[in-house]
């Protein structure tokens, strides 16, 4: 934080790595998270710990004594990490304790197994050691963060057997060491690029008969999806009935190839985030929200053909289970007819008889509009203005023939005419809203404490026979729907942006307006106000000092 | 519920306040609120008279009935038979309820006011009182975190697309319902590990003992608004006598409008807002018409054998019929833009060349389920991003003109904006 302010010119979004900016001020008192002698400690404290933790430190272990391929790394690595960048290979001491270190993961992930009792665990093994031998398919030490949530419990158990596959080093960067979930719940997402390459392993499809691998990827599914459950709801998720478990499903995916550099980097970002957690006692970092854990899943594509063949082959032959299938085309039988179901002539006029005897009996000098209704209206109206000005800079331009220019003429004209319906339509609702204000029921007593309990509802625009079916947002292509995904996003960022900038206004400005700061140097003040005002936190000002004054 | 409404007499019998209850448990659900049960009965009351009014619901006679929920079981009834019409109480039950095992997003593209924004606020501010001093550094860091978020967040999302439409590639044309024509992600887990879903199936098959319940009582509708007549008919004989007495009392209770309301207050602000805007629209628009007018008319005196021409009244005429299509297509426009849907809707995987196989024919004989494309979504998305973007610009553009004041009285330093 504090080598931010003086550094001027640097962006914040740019700083290598975020995740130890997001620590919090000591930050950047944090040299020694990287140094070489860290992984004999951990290694020491190997026996006092559980065998979560032991896998943990172990793939921290690992991490540090990888080779750095690629410049990308040199960027994910902070400044001031000097000596593990020196090496380029690991020694062969190093690789014989990388033996031991397996082999203690291999017993802890027999010990697991037999907590699970689940059969298909040996087929996890034998998972393993085929994936193994894939030697170019790309092999990334698989570190997952999972936020325990109270669904997670009983999935957790499963996820630990899972991430204790044993590793069957061929080669030092070809680890295939997964470490075991975080049983704190509170640990900081590395880097962001992490997310990015991040991609959770796909549960394979298989048709009926689950695959061997089927519970390891179910599990691991599981885990991903609780996590995958806090982005959703981070998002713009819905709220689901189907319980977390479907949700699970979200992350399923097929096998992610990642290139080697990709695997080193991940390794890298995952040790270092393990590691960083580890050095923590496996706390939390503290004010880490609820929303900041995320899954961090560095690629493994380690099962790459087969699986994703049996998806890809046998995707379009899949059939729901015959229960379900039962069960599915009864409902959706229902919600056809309800959808399609018209009513009775006789029945809807007795509705309406009814509905206009009753409104007979309603305050005699009714408002026109209902609160909903106006409420409706004038979000209707938000755009107009926007609209209208568009329509006007389009006419301002000279238009060349005569007809364009009498063309021109009468939309302005007809333009005029709509902005002056809008107005009195606007003034007719402000008149309909105070006359309802007299009518509020709240209203008949204490001051100030009415409305506020009912809330509006959201998003109930259509009327009652619409929303009976659920409406289809088809897309065609893979880069639409990312396209789509991304807009809603920054649609929603600028919203909070705009949100966050009036406040900040309101708040900052007086400050320097008022000049009451005498303990702090205008100049910084001014510098860092100047920035997140007007540069949005992202360029900073050069304030110069003016000598020729003096 | 539905099982009670095929059994409605019964519904004379209900308590009063069992009937509150009813009425606020199905409207707090309505507008997507949590039930809190251990509400006190007046919160309830309270809340359940709000609601109705906010929906226009003019009788006065409910809004009479005592808060301790003692009396009023008909006046309740007449008011949920309005409700059943006026919103659609139980179509929008059901519809909040579906069970949904599809991948799901919503196109809303407008950002309501945070929801209990006044109450929200206390309750978001950080630990700090007001009298502690914020170090301005903080506020930085807490937004370089916040951008992180976002860029994690989008990070997420892309990789999310990614794997849905894996997921939906892979399985085309394998579901059962051939205007979906793929899996979704639950489907597809559903698939694999069927044990996992048996509460699915379980509230599947209650939601379709409901949507049976629901046919059946629209099967009898008609007998229902027939009783429901009779009611407000032996009420307003009994209640004829004792309106002219209490009207009068009452009335002189209602209070004058400035005294509270904040829903008012905001609305009102909107509409002033929106007013404004227009206004200066409007005046923008009347300055280019009487400018462009007067110029035309100078054109025009020039011309004058031109205009009597044929073809010129003839284009003339053409030109209007054009320029009220283009008007009505505004206001159509206008008036259609939140009609919009706002809730959630099923991702579906359409490709451009199997379209054609997608039993589309199939689907036009019956009434086609509602679809958004992609494409609309993305264009009305990134005219909302431009129109907000401009915003944030013009913000950004005051704080600097003020900063510039500001700096005018810093002395010996000059700003350099970057």
């Amino acid at each position: 934080m504090l080598c931010a302010i003086s550094s001027g010119g640097e962006q914040w979004s740019w700083l290598p790595c975020p995740w130890r900016r997001a620590v919090g001020v000591g930050a950047c008192e944090h040299p020694t998270l990287l140094r070489p002698q860290r992984p004999r400690r951990v290694v020491g404290l190997q026996g006092s710990q559980t065998c979560q933790c032991t896998a943990v430190l172990l793939v921290s272990t690992l991490c540090f004594t990888l080779p750095r391929d690629t410049e990308d790394e040199e960027q994910l690595k902070p400044d001031r990490s000097s000596s593990n960048e020196q090496e380029s290979r690991p020694s062969p001491k190093e690789l014989e304790e990388l033996e031991l270190l397996n082999r203690a993961l291999e017993k802890a992930l027999k010990v697991r197994k037999s907590i699970l009792k689940t059969p298909p665990e040996a087929r996890g093994g034998r998972e393993g050691e085929k994936a193994a031998n894939e030697g170019p398919a790309p092999k990334n030490a698989q570190v997952q963060q999972v936020l325990v949530s109270s669904e997670g419990v009983p999935v957790t158990t499963k996820v630990r057997a899972v991430n204790k596959k044993p590793t069957s080093s061929k080669k030092p960067s070809s680890y295939l060491l997964t470490a075991p979930y975080r049983t704190d719940p509170d640990v900081k997402k590395p880097h962001r690029k992490a997310p990015a390459r991040c991609v959770s392993q796909a549960p394979r499809t298989v048709g009926k008969s689950p695959s061997k691998a089927v519970a390891s990827k179910q599990a691991r599914n599981h885990r991903l999806a609780i996590s995958a459950s806090n982005q959703e709801v981070c998002g713009a998720a819905e709220s689901q009935k189907t319980t977390g478990l479907s949700k699970c499903a979200l992350l399923e995916q097929q096998s992610v190839s990642v290139g080697d550099s990709a695997r080193g980097k991940n390794l890298i970002a995952a040790g270092r985030q393990l590691f960083d957690a580890g050095k923590e006692g496996c706390g939390s970092l503290g004010e880490s929200s609820r929303k900041e854990d995320h899954t961090t899943e560095d690629a493994l594509g380690r099962n790459n053909s087969p699986r994703t063949d049996t998806l890809q082959e046998k995707g379009s032959q899949l059939k729901f289970p015959p229960l379900y299938r039962k069960a599915y085309s009864r409902n959706s039988r229902a919600w056809e007819n309800c959808r399609l179901y018209q009513s009775s002539a006789d029945a809807a006029a007795a509705r309406n008889r009814f509905i206009e005897r009753i409104q007979t009996t309603f305050c005699s000098p009714m408002p026109a509009f209902s609160p909903a209704e106006i409420e409706e209206e004038v979000k209707v109206m938000q755009d107009v203005p926007l609209l209208l000005r568009q329509c006007v800079e389009a006419e301002r331009a000279d238009h060349p023939t005569l007809q364009r220019e009498y063309e021109s003429l009468l939309t302005l004209e007809g333009l005029q005419t709509i902005a002056s319906q809008c107005l009195h339509k606007l003034q007719l609702l402000r008149e309909a809203a105070e006359s309802q204000m007299r009518l509020c029921p709240d209203c008949t007593g204490d001051a100030g404490s009415c409305c506020p309990d009912y809330v509006p509802p959201r998003g109930q625009v259509c009327g009652s026979t619409g929303v009976l079916a659920v409406p289809l947002l088809c897309y065609s292509s893979l880069q639409e729907l990312r396209d789509l995904f991304a807009l809603k996003l920054q649609v929603s960022m600028l919203n909070q942006e705009i949100a966050i900038q009036k406040v900040m206004m309101a708040e900052l400005l007086p400050v320097l307006e008022s000049r009451l700061h005498p303990e702090v140097s205008a100049i910084q003040l001014y510098r860092a106000i100047y920035t997140q005002l007007c540069e949005g936190g992202k360029r900073f000002p050069v304030l110069v000092r003016d000598e020729l004054l003096e | 519920m539905f099982c009670m409404l095929t059994l409605f007499p019964r519904f004379a019998l209900l308590q009063s306040l069992q009937f509150w209850r009813l009425l606020y448990s199905l409207l707090k659900q309505v507008h997507g609120g949590q039930c809190t049960e251990s509400d006190a009965i007046d919160t309830q009351i309270r809340f359940v008279k709000s609601a109705l009014w906010y929906h226009g619901y003019g009788r006065p006679e409910l809004y009479w009935l005592p808060s301790d929920g003692s009396a009023g079981s008909r006046e309740l009834l007449l008011a949920f038979s309005w409700l059943l019409h006026r919103i659609g109480l139980l179509e929008q039950l059901l519809a909040r309820n579906r069970v949904r095992t599809g991948d799901e997003t919503s196109v809303c593209t407008c950002e309501d006011d945070l929801p209990n924004s006044q109450k929200g606020r206390t309750e978001i501010a950080p630990e700090y009182s007001l009298e502690d001093k914020v170090d301005v550094r903080y506020l930085q860091w807490l937004n370089g975190r916040l951008r992180f978020q976002w860029r994690s967040l989008h990070a997420l999302h892309q990789e999310q697309c990614k794997l849905l439409h894996k997921i939906h590639l892979f399985t085309s044309g394998s579901h059962m319902d051939k205007i979906l024509g793929h899996f979704s992600v639950t489907e597809t887990d559903l698939i694999r590990r069927p044990e996992n879903y048996k509460q699915l199936l379980q509230f599947l098959e209650s939601e379709t003992i409901q949507l049976e319940a629901f046919l059946e009582w629209k099967q009898l509708e008609q007998v229902y608004w027939r009783w429901m007549e009779t009611v407000l008919d032996n009420m307003s004989e009994e209640g004829s006598m004792c309106k002219s007495q209490d009207a009068h009392t009452k009335k002189s209770t209602l209070p004058k409008v400035d005294s509270c309301c904040h829903w008012a207050g905001s609305l009102t602000g909107k509409i002033d807002r929106l007013s404004r805007d227009l206004m200066t629209v409007h005046d923008q628009l009347q300055e280019l018409v009487t400018r462009r007018k007067s110029a035309w008319y100078e054109k025009m005196k020039t011309r004058e054998e031109e205009l009597q021409k044929e073809e010129f009244c003839a284009a003339a005429r053409k030109i209007q019929e054009a320029v009220q299509l283009k008007l009505l297509d505004l206001t159509y426009r206008c008036a259609l833009r939140k009609k919009k849907m706002h809730g959630s809707c099923r991702l579906v995987f359409r490709s451009k060349h199997s379209a054609s196989k997608t039993g589309f024919g199939r689907s036009v004989s019956k009434e086609p389920i509602s679809t958004v494309s992609a494409t609309e979504v993305i264009r009305e998305l990134q005219m909302r991003k431009a129109s907000l973007e401009r915003e944030l610009k013009q913000l950004q553009e005051e704080c600097r003109q003020r900063m510039d004041e500001v700096a005018q009285g810093l002395d010996g330093v000059i700003c350099i904006s970057p």
